[in-house]
């Protein structure tokens, strides 16, 4: 299902799945340009290109998952009233078709990586389980927003603007080091930035620069990465809950 | 011999709210307004059983619960009270038919509500054709949905309910838009189902195709049941009685 709704996305386009590849690799350009040529704050960390490279790959993945999952239920309604299944099959093939194309632009990575003489290391396993809680957190997400899309149609209005916010929040073309250490406390509640700190510093090590810093040391004393896994286990509960509570009564609400 | 369909005791009632708030704003505009709700009972207190390879009939007029009664068959609405059994699969087709995706082609929406109903992928693959075959439909399969006409859509529709493997079927006004010659092939089909011991609930406003295929009709009224018995008894009942009035 979700391989045909990557097909169904892209179907009328003339260069096909090229733009899901096409589309990050775009506002990586602009961005890099921007900042590390206009701007010149790529000076802070070491590895400007892959710095921003990973933190756009990671970003696109949550906010086109949970901008595709939240609609879903309500667009997939004609099916719902129809037939009897698990209604949380709609948002999860929403979200394969995402899921395809972050795996598409991973080779794009690799590609910087061999150019910027990147050596693979044994740490980079790591990288697996922190996709792990990346993924669980964007599929909880969309899975709350997508059964709370059905009562509240502003969700969409309200996830857009967030989105929107979250693009600056997240530190995605700064290093999060720069902020002063209130902000940074507020930044590391959103287990996002902890993943991609994270693979960051996993994937570039040292390389990321002076302002590396991770949930660990600005929770350090408090639970350290804790704090945000905690906050995943709790979406990911929250919307579970939520899901099944709401699911039996889709087919009357649409 | 064993009963298919146990409806015992079942109440639906919707609740219409007067202004639809789908939007917060509305809530922080008159925290204070109670949202008036009109409640629609559509089923009150519905029970019959269907014995297995009965071809049973649902008769009633416009809102009498007949579409909300086949959904809480179907396991797509819950019932606020009461209890349903179904034994063995269960095939629905609802309001002309599946949940196809306009966007797509035949191929995929076959693949897609065969999956969702449950066909494995090797089963799909068999079945494929079976289902493009009786729709007549193999020169359009690569046609998107927004292109097919309703005649076309339930011709693919139908044909897809009857692939897939079920002991029941349920069926909501099928014939509606098929042209003469593929209402024919359904009937046919209906024959079949007799034959195969099937078990069918059928609803339709076609008094004639009732009498002419239901061992037994219910009649629903106001979301009650009005009359339950031989096709001849309550269709004429529903006639003087219902349709008079």
């Amino acid at each position: 299902m979700g391989a045909i709704d990557f097909k169904a996305k892209y179907t009328d386009a003339a260069l096909g799945y090229v733009w899901s590849v096409v589309k990050p690799l775009a506002y990586f350009g602009v961005l890099w340009l921007v900042f590390a040529h206009l701007l010149r704050t790529a000076n802070q960390t070491e590895d400007f290109t892959l710095f921003l490279l990973i933190g756009i790959l990671l970003f696109l993945f949550f906010i086109d998952s949970v901008s595709t999952m939240l609609p879903s239920i309500v667009e997939g309604g004609a099916t719902l009233r129809r037939l009897a299944f698990d209604p949380i099959l709609i948002p999860l093939s929403a979200s394969v078709a995402v899921g395809i194309t972050f795996l598409a632009n991973i080779s794009a990575f690799v590609v910087f990586a061999v150019i910027q003489r990147i050596e693979p290391r044994v740490e980079w396993v790591f990288v697996v389980p922190l996709l792990g809680e990346l993924y669980l957190f964007t599929i909880a997400l969309g899975l709350l927003l997508s059964a709370l899309y059905v009562r509240f149609r502003d969700v969409g209005q309200v996830w857009e603007l967030v989105a929107q916010l979250l693009f600056f929040a997240c530190a995605i073309f700064y290093p999060v080091g720069i902020l002063p250490s209130w902000a940074q406390k507020v930044a590391f509640l959103n287990p996002f930035v902890q993943v991609m700190q994270d693979i960051r510093h996993v994937l570039l090590g040292g390389a990321s620069g002076p302002y590396d810093v991770s949930a660990g040391n600005v929770y350090a004393g408090y639970g350290g990465r804790l704090v945000p896994i905690v906050i995943v286990a709790l979406i990911v509960l929250a919307a579970f809950v939520f899901f099944r509570r709401e699911g039996r009564y889709f087919a009357e609400r649409l | 011999m064993a009963t298919a369909i146990e409806v015992a005791g079942v109440s639906k009632t919707f609740q219409i709210p007067h202004e639809q708030r789908t939007f917060l704003r509305e809530y922080f505009l008159h925290p204070f307004r109670r949202v008036t709700y009109e409640r629609n009972q559509a089923l009150k207190d519905v029970s019959f059983s269907v014995e297995e390879g009965e071809f049973f009939g649902v008769i009633g007029p416009n809102g009498s619960g007949k579409s909300t009664l086949l959904r809480i068959l179907a396991g797509i609405y819950v019932p606020d009270r009461g209890a349903v059994r179904v034994r063995g699969l269960l095939s629905p087709f609802i309001e002309l038919g599946v949940g196809f995706n306009p966007e797509l082609n035949a191929r995929d929406n076959i693949r897609i509500n065969g999956t969702l109903a449950g066909l494995t992928k090797r089963q799909l693959e068999r079945k494929f054709e079976e289902v493009l075959a009786f729709s007549e439909l193999e020169r359009f399969v690569d046609q998107k949905l927004k292109n097919y006409s309703s005649g076309m859509l339930v011709r693919l529709a139908y044909s897809l309910a009857i692939q897939i493997p079920f002991d029941v079927l349920l069926l909501d006004e099928v014939l509606a838009v098929g042209d003469e010659a593929f209402q024919e092939k359904c009937f046919a089909t209906f024959d079949r189902f007799k034959e195969e011991g099937k078990t069918v609930v059928f609803v339709s406003h076609a008094l004639g195709l009732v009498g002419r295929f239901c061992d037994r009709v219910l009649l629903l009224h106001e979301g009650a049941v009005r009359a339950l018995g031989s096709p001849h008894e309550v269709t004429d009942l529903y006639r003087e009685r219902i349709l008079v009035a």
